[in-house]
């Protein structure tokens, strides 16, 4: 018996060995040994993350035989693609990126494939990647599940904060006639208050000059300003703690009317046109240097902060966060999303795409060439620090705010695009567009979505 | 013999109905696959909740909902559709009247038509998004060439921009849009003209008849079909003004330039909301074709006094 158990003891050592350097022997060359020649097509915004994906898919090709192809199209014809290719079943994509406001409708509808079963399977997990670990918390949850359920990873966290000419704020001339003027030093503005001083002392049509440049054109990238503006003074479209949440309806709180009527008191600091602008016109005059300040998109940066052979003013840029206001320290948060559709053919020749992607390594070179990563072992690198936007871009993700991801979610949007913009052109006046953009919200959402603040 | 002769008329009649039906079935095919097919499909829709966005909306059929909403509920519908309506009296009226003069003038006063006509009908022969985004960047607000010229004779104010200024942008719109189509007009009222006969002319100049009177009592009459039938394509086409616009200012600002068809658009493919965008879009349809009817009997129409005759 103790000879049997000797034995025993000796056979439970040697399996115990042999398990051990296998748990740990997990690599991706073997892991995607079954996928080999299979290629794994995706879609995603035309924008220098999805370049810099594009650029480093051949090297996950060459490790793996599994080729990846890549889509990229102008942000809304992204997003319809993918709305038509679900709702056909064609299963054209086996991986999609999609802005995260998406995410209630993909759900709703059953579209997509929870990430879960991924990461619970050996074979294809990398022991290694542990994504609430490595990632933001806040910013996973916010971009990537969907009441309680995790649906995908971040393929950028894009952000929005302020935008500053760091040249004019350090130059000497303009220092004192500022505080002359104001009473206080010239620097990236504390409130809201400051932020149109700075707007108003910069504003020099004759020179070419502008203190700011609004999005103000009838389109999502002015819904998406204007809520910098709106939690930063403490309103909010809806009263709920997460973006998948419906509740009372607050869009036309005093806090809410009384941002919208400061967004519009800007308008006269920007270019003449700036009621036809969307992202892509203010970058560029940001790029030509015809702007002082602006809030924008942090996936921007990088292309006039940085890139010299693109940008008048690179090297010349400083990034802060909003100013805050009664809201405190705000930022308003956008991520697209990796997320496998129920119907694709090859999930998980894509997941293995995507958990590659989302390495450290990949990430870092990613972040270094325009990308915005979820994860701040990233924003710690050295080469990211020297970034001139890296602090501002770590501080927004830090305090970002839920955005509504419900299935009406682009409804929503819709709505409150056109009602700001018949506010700034002077259709109707703040109050009046806020309460006719509460009430249709509150129709579409239905019982969970009542009117907080009565509208007549 | 003559009843192998009908025998044979027949078979061949037999025959050539045979072939013919042979002979046209690709284009019916065609045309079942992508007319008919897609119409009866957005007609079925158009009575359905079908949604992409909502999940509780699968497709069941709820009879005129859509359509009692479309009438009843819909203040955007009803503004688009005011909207829709001027834009095409505007552009349609200004390109009829300028194509018209412009038309006569060749006719009268240039020889050799080839090159005038070939330059005339460059803007007709760029596609619409081509030239939404011609006109984008020549009006756009810091360095359109168009704005710059604008501002430097005075017509523009300096601190102004034409899209982003409410009263400006539909007459900008318009602008272009009689920039792109009056060519059309012109070329196809000069083909009217070169077709009609002399010998009217000629006896209204007989009886001391002006040209004024000649003009209004002899030309419109016998121009009348190729009228009617040049109103018809502009009007339809212009009720459907989709690219141009959308390029230019997505509908906005406000709602200064949301026509029915970027109305549509909204609705199905911003909201997902397919059955209720469907009754749109047919709603679209139903003014087209009542605009074709009108038409259609203003070619046909014939003064009474004709009618006794005929």
């Amino acid at each position: 018996m103790g000879r049997m158990n000797g034995w025993l003891r000796g056979l439970a050592v040697v399996v115990a060995l042999w398990q051990v350097p296998h748990s740990h022997a997990w690599t991706l060359e073997e892991a995607a040994k079954p996928y080999k020649g299979v290629t794994v097509r995706t879609i995603g915004e035309a924008l220098p993350p999805l370049e810099a994906m594009k650029a480093m898919a051949p090297e996950f090709t060459k490790r793996t035989g599994i080729k990846v192809e890549i889509e990229m199209y102008e942000h809304s014809e992204a997003v319809n693609k993918v709305m038509l290719d679900l709702n056909s079943k064609r299963a054209r994509y086996d991986f999609i990126l999609q802005p995260h406001r998406e995410l209630g409708k993909f759900v709703a509808n059953k579209h997509l494939q929870p990430i879960d079963r991924f990461l619970d399977d050996p074979k294809l997990r990398d022991p290694s990647f542990e994504p609430a670990k490595v990632l933001y918390p806040g910013l996973w949850k916010e971009i990537s599940w969907y009441q309680g359920k995790v649906y995908g990873f971040p393929f950028t966290a894009l952000t929005m904060y302020a935008w500053y000419r760091n040249d004019l704020l350090n130059d000497p001339k303009e220092r004192a006639g500022f505080k002359a003027k104001y009473g206080y030093d010239l620097q990236p503005a504390r409130d809201w208050k400051q932020y149109r001083d700075l707007a108003e002392w910069f504003t020099r049509p004759d020179k070419g000059l502008y203190g700011t440049a609004l999005q103000g054109k009838r389109h999502e990238a002015l819904w998406y300003e204007w809520l910098n503006f709106l939690y930063s003074f403490g309103g909010d479209v809806l009263d709920v703690k997460a973006g998948s949440d419906c509740g009372p309806v607050i869009v036309n709180s005093p806090e809410a009317i009384e941002s919208l009527e400061y967004y519009k008191s800007l308008v006269k600091f920007s270019p003449p046109d700036t009621l036809n602008y969307f992202w892509d016109d203010v970058m560029a005059l940001m790029q030509q240097g015809k702007v002082f300040e602006l809030i924008m998109w942090n996936d921007a940066t990088y292309a006039v902060a940085e890139d010299k052979e693109a940008s008048t003013v690179a090297g010349k840029m400083a990034f802060d966060l909003v100013p805050q206001g009664k809201g405190g320290k705000v930022g308003q948060v956008e991520g697209w999303s990796y997320l496998i559709p129920a119907s694709a053919k090859n999930q998980a020749a894509a997941y293995l795409f995507i958990q590659w992607m989302m390495a450290y390594d990949q990430q870092l070179k990613q972040h270094l060439n325009g990308g915005a990563s979820a994860r701040p072992d990233v924003y710690a690198s050295k080469d990211v620090q020297k970034l001139a936007y890296a602090k501002a871009s770590m501080q927004t993700n830090e305090v970002a705010k839920p955005k509504a991801t419900l299935p009406q979610s682009g409804e929503m949007t819709d709505i409150l695009v056109r009602e700001i913009s018949t506010f700034l052109v002077g259709q109707k006046t703040a109050k009046a567009a806020l309460d006719t953009s509460a009430k249709d919200i509150s129709k579409l959402l239905g019982k969970c979505a009542p009117l907080k603040y009565p509208v007549k | 013999m003559q009843g192998v002769d009908t025998g044979g008329t027949r078979g061949r009649l037999l025959f050539d109905r045979g072939t013919a039906w042979f002979l046209l079935a690709p284009a019916a095919v065609l045309v079942v696959i992508f007319l008919v097919g897609p119409f009866y499909y957005m007609t079925w829709t158009a009575f359905t909740d079908l949604s992409f966005a909502n999940p509780d909306q699968h497709g069941a059929f709820i009879g005129f909902d859509n359509f009692r909403r479309l009438m009843r509920e819909d203040d955007i519908f009803w503004s688009s559709f005011g909207r829709t309506l001027h834009f095409v009296v505007a552009s349609v009226g200004l390109e009829f009247v300028l194509g018209f003069a412009l038309a006569l003038l060749i006719h009268r006063s240039v020889r050799s038509t080839r090159v005038v006509l070939t330059l005339l009908l460059i803007p007709m022969m760029l596609a619409p998004v081509a030239v939404g985004l011609l006109w984008k960047l020549l009006l756009q607000g810091d360095f359109g060439m168009v704005t710059h010229y604008l501002r430097s004779v005075g017509l523009l104010a300096r601190d102004a921009a034409i899209f982003s200024d409410p009263s400006l942008v539909m007459p900008a719109i318009v602008a272009i849009d009689v920039w792109q189509w009056t060519p059309f007009v012109t070329l196809v009222v000069l083909a009217g003209l070169m077709s009609l006969p002399r010998e009217p002319f000629e006896a209204a100049t007989m009886d001391g008849a002006g040209p004024w009177r000649q003009f209004v009592d002899v030309l419109l009459p016998l121009m009348r079909p190729i009228i009617a039938l040049v109103l018809l394509l502009r009007g339809i086409d212009a009720f459907k003004e989709f690219d141009k616009v959308f390029i230019l200012t997505g509908g906005g600002p406000g709602t200064v330039s949301e026509l029915l068809s970027i109305y549509a658009y909204r609705v199905n493919f911003k909201n997902w909301d397919i059955g209720y965008g469907a009754a749109v879009a047919f709603m679209v349809y139903l003014v087209v074709v009542i605009l074709c009817s009108i038409f259609y009997k203003a070619v046909y129409w014939k003064p009474s006094g004709e009618r006794v005759a005929a």
